[in-house]
C-alpha cells in the first residue's frame, strides 16, 4: 500500500509540469500586455517597453518557463506584477479559507446527500423520493449566486442573524458553506440513489434477507458499503470542483479565497499569481484524488488486494 | 470500517472548525459595528500600499489616509499647503519647499528634507508613476526643512502634480529595511497608520494620535474588500459597513428609500467619450465626425444607464479641472443635421462600422444606446466587447473604428487631461487613441504644459477645448457623478472629487 501512496505522490510531479506548462502557454499568447496593464491607459510606448524588459518579458518563451520552475522548486513562485508581493505568501495566506469552504461545504453536501440518497432508494416512489429528486433537480439547477443572494437577503437582511460576507469568525462560513453545499448534495443525493438501487437489487441482499437479517443491517452494513464506491468518486471530483470552482460564491460573499485572486490575476495577466495558484490547485486536487482512491482500498477489499 | 470513517470525519470537522477559530478575526458581534471603529466598503482590494508600486484607487483610497504630500488638493481642487508650510519660486524652474517641523512618521521618525529628497528621486525610477514626477529634473536637500525642486523645464502644473497620492511622501528609513516587503508595510505622516492587512478581505488602519493637523476623532478604520456593489448596499442595510463606496445606480434607490442610510453624491473628474480612429475611413472626414456627433442624444444614456449620475460633458475636462472653459459647447442632438452632414459627406444612405468597448457593464450598456441612436441615421455599429488587456492593445495599435473609454484628470488640472488624449506624440498606447494630430493643437499643449502663468495657461486651453469641438476627435460624453452610501450617524464625511476620500474628520455621532 505505502508503495502505491509513493508512486502516486511523485507521478504528481509530471502532472504539475504538465498543467504549469499549459497556463504558462496561454497565459503567454494571449492577446494582453501585463506591462501595459500595469501602466494603464496612457503609457508612453517607451516606458511600456522598458517594464517589460525589467518583467523579464521580452526573454525567450522556454527561458521564461525554465526561469519559473527553477524558483518554483526551491519554493520561490515569484512576486505578483500587480502588487507585487510574494505570491507563494499571498496564496498560501488565502488557500485555508478557500479550503475551509470547500471542507464545510462537501461536508454539509455528504450529511445531506448520502442519507437522503439512500432513504430515496429504499423507499422508490414514495412522496419522499419524490420531493427529493424535485429538490435534487433545484439544487442542481439553481446558480450559485442567485442562491448566495437569496439567503443574503433571508438571514443577513431579512432575519439579521449571520453576516452578509467576509471572513470574521465561524458565522461567516455556514452561509458560503451552504451556498456550495447545496449543488453538490444535490449531485451527491443522486448518485447515491441510483448506487443503492443498483445494489438492492443484487442476489446477496436478497440472501442476507431471508437469512433474517434486520433491514437495517441490510441497508448500512451490506448495501451501503458496495454502493457508495461510485459516490465516493463523486464527493472527491465535487470537492476537487468546489476547489477550483468557488469563485462566484467567493465573490457575492466577499470570501477572501484563492479563486477570486485567481480570477483578478488572470484579467490581469499577473502570470505568476496565475501560475502559482493552477499549481496549488491542481497539487490539491490530485491529493483529493489519491485519497479517494485510497478509501476505495478500505471500502472495497478487491481493490485493496490490487494495490499491494 | 464506518467507525474509523467517521472519526476520521470528526477529527476533520474538528480540526478545520479550530483553524477558523484561530484564524478568525478578532469582529465580535459583527453585525452590529463597534462605534469606535468605521468600517469602510469599497469594491476592490488595494493592490499594494506603496504609492510607488501602483496607480489603482483602491490602493489609493487606502493609502490617501496613510499618507500626506507637500500639498494638498481641497476638496474644490484648491491647492493648499500639506506637509510644505509654504513655498516659493524664486524662478520658472525653481520651486522651495519649506516643510512643517516636527511631523512625525508613524514609525517616530521626524520628516526631514532627506525623505522627501528620497521620496521624489523614488518616484523618478518607478515605472508605474515616473509619469506624474516627468517634468522634475532634480530635488535637491537646502537643509533639514527646506527642499528644492526644479523641474526641466517651466511647468505649471508642478503643484497639482504634487499633490498627486502617488506623490505621498514617504519615510527613507522604513522604505529601505522593509525593500520588496513595503508595499504591505507602509509608514507616512498621515492621520491613520497601518496596522494590518488581512490579503483580499481588509486593510485595518489605527488613528495617528500624533497627527500634526490634531488626532482623528475615529479610532480604527477597517477598508474592506466587497466586490459586488449589491453586496455593499446589502452590508449598509445590515449595519455591517459603515460606508460604502460606489453605489450601483441600481441601488441607489434602496438606500435613498432606507431611513437610517444616507446617499451622497458628487461630481467627480471622471469623463467618459466616444472616440473615433482618425487613422482609420471614414473618420478622416470631419464631416462624418460631426454628424456622429449631433445623433447622439446624452440624456438618454444619463438616464437609462447612469439613472441620473452624471452630468452632460461639454468638454474633456470637467468644470473642477483648472483651465475647464465654460462656453465651449457640445454638439447639439440633431437627427436632421446629422443626416445632412452624413450625406454631404458622401453617405447618404450610412454605412456600416463598429464600436469597441471593455467588459465593463456600463460601458457596454452606453454601446447599446449608441448603436440605436446611430441606426437613426443609417449607421449600423455592431458592438465588440473585448476583454481589458487585448482593449489596451488593439486600440494601442489602432485596430478599431470607434471606442469607448473613459479619462480622469486625477491632477485637476488641464495639462493632465488633455495632453495625453490629444497630442500627436502621445498616439497610440500613451493615451491619444483617436490618432488625432493637429499641430496647432500640439503647439498650443506644449506652451500651456510649460507656462506657469494661470491666466495664460486659461485663454490657451480655452483655445484648446474650441478647436477639439469643433474638430471632433473624440464625442465628449458626460462627467460621472461619483456617489457613496452611509449610516446615518456618520458625519463629517464628503466625498472628494478625485476619488480618494479623506476619513480625517469623519466622526460617529452618538
Amino acid at each position: 500500500m505505502h508503495k502505491y501512496i509513493l508512486k502516486r505522490l511523485l507521478l504528481l510531479v509530471p502532472v504539475l509540469l504538465g498543467v504549469s506548462f499549459l497556463v504558462f502557454t496561454i497565459m503567454s499568447f494571449t492577446p494582453g500586455d501585463p506591462a501595459q496593464l500595469i501602466l494603464g491607459e496612457s503609457a508612453p510606448v517607451e516606458a511600456v517597453a522598458a517594464l517589460r524588459t525589467e518583467m523579464g518579458l521580452d526573454d525567450n518563451f522556454f527561458v521564461q518557463y525554465a526561469r519559473f520552475v527553477g524558483k518554483a522548486v526551491t519554493g520561490d513562485f515569484g512576486r505578483s506584477y500587480t502588487s507585487g508581493r510574494e505570491v507563494f505568501g499571498e496564496i498560501f495566506a488565502r488557500f485555508p479559507n478557500t479550503l475551509i469552504l470547500a471542507v464545510v461545504g462537501v461536508i454539509i453536501a455528504v450529511l445531506i446527500g448520502i442519507p437522503v440518497g439512500i432513504i430515496s432508494a429504499t423507499r422508490q416512489y414514495s412522496l419522499l423520493d419524490s420531493t427529493s429528486m424535485i429538490l435534487a433537480l433545484l439544487g442542481v439547477s439553481m446558480p450559485n449566486f442567485w442562491l448566495g443572494l437569496m439567503l443574503i437577503l433571508t438571514f443577513s437582511v431579512g432575519l439579521g442573524v449571520l453576516p452578509s460576507g467576509g471572513f470574521n469568525g465561524l458565522k461567516s462560513i455556514i452561509l458560503p458553506a451552504i451556498t456550495l453545499g447545496t449543488g453538490a448534495a444535490a449531485i451527491i443525493t443522486r448518485m447515491t440513489r441510483s448506487s443503492m438501487l443498483e445494489v438492492i437489487r443484487q442476489d446477496y441482499i436478497r440472501t442476507a434477507r431471508a437469512k433474517g437479517l434486520g433491514e437495517k443491517k441490510v441497508v448500512n452494513k451490506h448495501a451501503l458499503k458496495n454502493a457508495l464506491i461510485p459516490v465516493i468518486t463523486v464527493v472527491g471530483l465535487q470537492f476537487g470542483y468546489l476547489l477550483g470552482g468557488a469563485v462566484l460564491t467567493e465573490t457575492v460573499y466577499s470570501w477572501p479565497g484563492v479563486g477570486r485572486l485567481m480570477v483578478e490575476a488572470i484579467r490581469q495577466k499577473d502570470t505568476p499569481t496565475v501560475l502559482a495558484a493552477v499549481v496549488f490547485l491542481a497539487a490539491a486536487f490530485s491529493v483529493v484524488n489519491l485519497l479517494v482512491d485510497i478509501m476505495y482500498a478500505y471500502v472495497d477489499p478487491r481493490i485493496k488486494s490490487q494495490y499491494k | 470500517m464506518f467507525q474509523k470513517m467517521r472519526v476520521l470525519l470528526l477529527s476533520l470537522v474538528a480540526i478545520m472548525l479550530l483553524a477558523a477559530c484561530g484564524g478568525s478575526k478578532e469582529e465580535k458581534g459583527a453585525d452590529a459595528p463597534v462605534r469606535d471603529t468605521l468600517i469602510v466598503a469599497q469594491g476592490a482590494d488595494a493592490k499594494s500600499l506603496d504609492p510607488h508600486n501602483t496607480n489603482d484607487q483602491p490602493s489609493s483610497r487606502v493609502s490617501a489616509q496613510i499618507y500626506d504630500r507637500l500639498v494638498e488638493a481641497d476638496l474644490s481642487m484648491n491647492i493648499v499647503p500639506g506637509l510644505a508650510e509654504s513655498w516659493e519660486q524664486p524662478d520658472d524652474l525653481t520651486t522651495v519647499f519649506t516643510l512643517r517641523q516636527g511631523v512625525k512618521f508613524h514609525n517616530g521618525e521626524e520628516l526631514k528634507a532627506s525623505d522627501v529628497k528620497f521620496t521624489l528621486d523614488r518616484m523618478v525610477s518607478s515605472p508605474t508613476v515616473h509619469h506624474i514626477i516627468q517634468a522634475v529634473d532634480s530635488v535637491n536637500v537646502v537643509d533639514d526643512y527646506t527642499v528644492e525642486v526644479k523641474t526641466k523645464e517651466p511647468f505649471g502644473a508642478l503643484l497639482n502634480h504634487l499633490s498627486h497620492t502617488a506623490a505621498s511622501i514617504l519615510n527613507e528609513k522604513a522604505v529601505t529595511e522593509s525593500g520588496d516587503n513595503y508595499g504591505q508595510n507602509p509608514v507616512g505622516t498621515g492621520p491613520y497608520a497601518f496596522v494590518k492587512w488581512d490579503a483580499g478581505d481588509k486593510v485595518t488602519l489605527v488613528a495617528n494620535d500624533v497627527y500634526f493637523k490634531g488626532a482623528p476623532t475615529i479610532k480604527n478604520v477597517i477598508f474592506r474588500n466587497i466586490t459586488e456593489g449589491t453586496n455593499r448596499t446589502i452590508g449598509l442595510e445590515t449595519g455591517e459597513v459603515d460606508i460604502a463606496y460606489d453605489i450601483e445606480p441600481i441601488d441607489k434607490g434602496a438606500i435613498i428609500d432606507n431611513s437610517d442610510l444616507t446617499l451622497t453624491e458628487e461630481p467627480s473628474l471622471s469623463m467618459a467619450y466616444l472616440g473615433f480612429n482618425m487613422k482609420k475611413e471614414p473618420f478622416t472626414n470631419q464631416k462624418v465626425r460631426e454628424a456622429i456627433s449631433h445623433a447622439v442624444k446624452i440624456d438618454d444614456i444619463i438616464e437609462a444607464v447612469l439613472m441620473g449620475a452624471g452630468v452632460e460633458a461639454n468638454s474633456p475636462i470637467g468644470p473642477m479641472v483648472f483651465g475647464h472653459n465654460p462656453n465651449v459647447k457640445a454638439p447639439t442632438y440633431d437627427v436632421e443635421k446629422a443626416k445632412a452632414l452624413l450625406a454631404e459627406a458622401g453617405f447618404p444612405n450610412g454605412f456600416k462600422t463598429s464600436i469597441w468597448t471593455n467588459d465593463n457593464p456600463v460601458r457596454v450598456q452606453i454601446c447599446q444606446i449608441l448603436q440605436a441612436q446611430l441606426k437613426e441615421i443609417g449607421i449600423d455599429m455592431t458592438i465588440d466587447i473585448v476583454e481589458w488587456g487585448a482593449y489596451l492593445d488593439g486600440t494601442a495599435r489602432g485596430d478599431h473604428d470607434m471606442f469607448i473609454l473613459g479619462w480622469v484628470s486625477v491632477t485637476g488640472d488641464a495639462d493632465y487631461g488633455l495632453y495625453a488624449l490629444f497630442h500627436s506624440s502621445t498616439q497610440g498606447g500613451a493615451g491619444n487613441r483617436s490618432f488625432y494630430g493637429n499641430p496647432r493643437v500640439d503647439e498650443l499643449l506644449d506652451t500651456a504644459k510649460s507656462s506657469t502663468n494661470p491666466e495664460e495657461r486659461l485663454e490657451l486651453y480655452g483655445e484648446i477645448q474650441e478647436l477639439l469641438q469643433e474638430e471632433l476627435p473624440v464625442r465628449t460624453l458626460y462627467y460621472q457623478t461619483q456617489n457613496a452610501g452611509m449610516q446615518n450617524d456618520v458625519e463629517g464625511f464628503n466625498l472628494h472629487p478625485a476619488g480618494h476620500h479623506k476619513i480625517y474628520g469623519v466622526s460617529i455621532v452618538k
